[in-house]
């Protein structure tokens, strides 16, 4: 790496640059080792190559990425599993050199993701402190300094003066995110973690890393909780497949990424892979079921916040009277989101063919996948005549732009403030 | 934490080691490595504590093996089986400091060799220079072999063998031992990431040189195709030179002796330009 002190290659308030930047790996080891081979041999005679074609078996994890981290920005890299996120952690982070393109670092880099580097379990957790501070490049003077706010955060009491194989793995988590948290660095790295330990701990992480905004500290984030992604950071970098889709504002990445990943599962026929369908009466059928929108176009993609009704299609050949209709939505865990039966009477008998509606008008819910089972009962609800169990899906999405945050539900909130005067 | 614009920028491009000039990459390393005293420090205080405070033994294992290393040598020569030749002292005392000396040697080659694999664990998550783990490897050696070196020479010292005043200069005359057994280390390191067998080759090849290094015999007691190879051995000079200087107070081929170690020093050179312009790349090999 070169270091240079070129005032016009990086704008004043800019800490990184990321520009055009290519990452390739071989999928096949045996291959890797052999191009690894090729090339420790053409760098023992200085023979330099252009890395940033593909050899065979050769994939680019990192396609022409670029983006900027503003001096205090909290950043944001999203997208899902594989897509090359942790890949540009660690070239930001100096580990993996670029194959094509620039990166340039204005400051000192903290990572999050080394808790604990370096440990050794027969030293004790002051021992340690030295160690794995000197290990995250602060200086002894600088670990002298934060060594009393070192301890009081790590909050392990008498066994910091115990080798740290005597230590729970909470505690050994607790001692290495106080050493990284406090390790004097402009930039952070976090790859998922941003809190540790039990509910206490993890509150002191946040008001510590509030703190560290605070005081000008730039953080940059990969995370699949979009609540914390929206919350924390201002913008955002989508990755999928290794390449770039966009970079900006936190919002309106986070919500097009969402709707991306809610219709990569989208069925057209919004039949369920896990559909159990148990009929217990020959004579009574449910032929089709339909999930119509506020339009009443049939689909299986509705609004967070707007109407969802469903029509059961049937045919029978005796009437059934007193006739219970259960519809539930449940979410990926099994978790009910809500249960509906119809009243006895309230819909009469079913005849020979028709249709029964259920008509929600307002279904606040988080955007996501959720399944739906559809069920007939005659007279009691145990006496099933018919059962879809999870048969349909349908996706909600949040065009709407509620703030349905770590819940389920949005109560439509009002907040009220009212000061006593003296 | 006020961040000015006359804040030092990391550039990383592709291939920007190699783009780097060979006497400057050789410096930024050495700067590197001063920069880094601390982390060295506390990873070499960390290794060598690691084999202290696991059992009595431990540092005690350190200061006895050379001497369980000479059993079977001392017994074949008693038995009549090896006839080293006259090599002037007691043998056990001779074999005792070549050894010890042939050990140093491989000591810089496997620990040098060991470079990368001791970062593991925190190798991929934090981004220090890996120069700071040979300087570490060295450094542990070194106190290795100062440990055992005292119960030698009170060995010596027991067969009545008195060393020499070349004693005092020992820490200049073990650096041409260092060069070649660490640029060897170095290259093994890097390539033995991608190709796994080199380690284990260079490890039988350079055991195997013991038998055409006048360790165990005097060079005086052989003829032939082996006294050819003892010649042009360069480990003739560096190892057994050392162990002449100590026992004999001279050392034969002098110029020898110095030919090789420039030709050491200069070999390290090549190998550590080539441990950082490679090492960047191997590394994400070791996932």
């Amino acid at each position: 790496m070169q270091k240079e002190n070129v005032k016009n290659e990086l704008d004043s308030d800019v800490v990184i640059k990321v520009e055009g930047l290519h990452k390739k790996f071989c999928r096949n080891l045996r291959r890797s080792m052999f191009y690894g081979c090729l090339d420790v041999t053409r760098d023992m005679f200085g023979i330099s190559r252009d890395r940033g074609k593909l050899r065979r078996d050769e994939f680019f994890a990192l396609e022409n990425v670029s983006f900027e981290v503003k001096k205090g920005e909290a950043f944001g890299i999203i997208g899902q599993n594989g897509s090359g996120k942790t890949t540009l952690l660690r070239i930001i982070n100096g580990i993996f050199p670029p194959d094509r393109g620039k990166i340039s670092v204005r400051g000192r880099i903290g990572a999050l993701i080394a808790v604990g580097a370096g440990f050794h379990p027969h030293m004790t957790g002051r021992e340690n402190i030295y160690l794995n501070g000197t290990i995250l490049g602060m200086t002894k003077k600088e670990i002298n300094d934060k060594f009393r706010e070192i301890i009081d955060f790590a909050d392990i009491g008498e066994f910091i003066d115990a080798p740290v194989s005597t230590y729970s793995s909470g505690m050994t988590v607790r001692l290495g995110f106080a050493i990284a948290i406090h390790s004097n660095s402009e930039i952070l790295l976090a790859d998922e973690v941003l809190a540790v330990g039990d509910l206490n701990f993890a509150l002191k992480c946040y008001r510590k890393i509030a703190e560290y905004r605070g005081k000008g500290g730039a953080i940059i984030l990969i995370s699949h909780n979009m609540h914390m992604i929206r919350h924390l950071c201002q913008k955002v970098v989508w990755i999928q497949n290794g390449k770039m889709i966009n970079t900006g504002d936190v919002l309106e990445m986070c919500n097009k990424y969402e709707e991306v990943s809610l219709n990569k599962d989208y069925e057209e026929n919004n039949i369920s892979d896990n559909a159990k369908i148990l009929n217990f009466d020959d004579s009574f059928k449910i032929s089709s079921v339909d999930f119509l929108d506020s339009k009443d176009s049939k689909t299986n993609k509705f609004i967070s916040g707007e109407p969802l009704k469903i029509r059961i299609n049937f045919q029978s050949k005796r009437s059934i009277n007193n006739p219970i209709f259960s519809i539930s939505l449940l979410d990926s865990e099994g978790n009910i989101i809500f249960e509906s039966y119809s009243k006895i009477g309230e819909i009469g008998s079913l005849l020979s063919e028709g249709t029964v509606e259920f008509l929600t008008e307002k279904l606040s819910i988080r955007p996501n996948i959720y399944d739906c089972s559809i069920s007939l009962a005659e007279g009691e609800l145990l006496n099933k005549i018919e059962w879809h169990e999870r048969a349909y899906k349908v996706v909600f999405d949040n065009k709407n732009n509620l703030e349905i945050n770590q819940g389920i539900i949005f109560p439509y909130p009002q907040w009220i403030l009212k000061n006593k005067i003296k | 934490m006020s961040l000015n614009t006359e804040k030092e920028i990391i550039v990383y491009q592709p291939n920007s080691r190699q783009k780097t000039g060979f006497l400057k990459s050789l410096f930024l390393m050495a700067k590197n490595i001063k920069n880094s005293r601390e982390l060295i420090w506390q990873l070499f205080v960390r290794d060598f504590l690691a084999a202290y405070k696991k059992s009595f033994l431990g540092i005690g294992w350190i200061i006895l093996a050379p001497i369980f290393g000479i059993v079977s040598w001392v017994f074949m020569n008693y038995a009549g089986v090896l006839k080293p030749g006259d090599v002037g002292i007691p043998y056990p005392a001779y074999i005792l400091l070549g050894t010890s000396f042939w050990g140093l040697f491989m000591g810089f080659y496997t620990s040098a060799a060991e470079t990368l694999n001791t970062g593991q664990g925190f190798i991929m998550q934090v981004k220090y220079p890996h120069e700071a783990l040979l300087a570490k490897q060295i450094l542990q050696q070194l106190a290795n072999f100062l440990a055992s070196f005292i119960v030698i020479m009170l060995v010596l010292l027991s067969f009545k063998v008195i060393p020499s005043w070349q004693i005092l200069i020992l820490p200049i005359l073990i650096l041409p031992m260092l060069f070649l057994g660490a640029g060897i280390g170095l290259l093994v390191s890097v390539i033995g990431v991608v190709a796994n067998e080199i380690r284990r080759i260079m490890d039988i090849a350079l055991g195997t040189l013991i038998f055409f290094t006048p360790i165990i015999y005097s060079s005086d007691s052989t003829g032939g195709m082996i006294a050819k190879i003892i010649k042009i051995n360069p480990l003739t000079y560096i190892i057994g030179g050392v162990r002449d200087a100590i026992t004999y107070g001279k050392i034969e081929n002098l110029s020898y002796f110095i030919w090789s170690g420039i030709g050491s020093f200069i070999f390290f050179l090549f190998a550590w330009r080539l441990f950082y312009v490679s090492e960047e790349k191997v590394i994400e090999k070791m996932i």
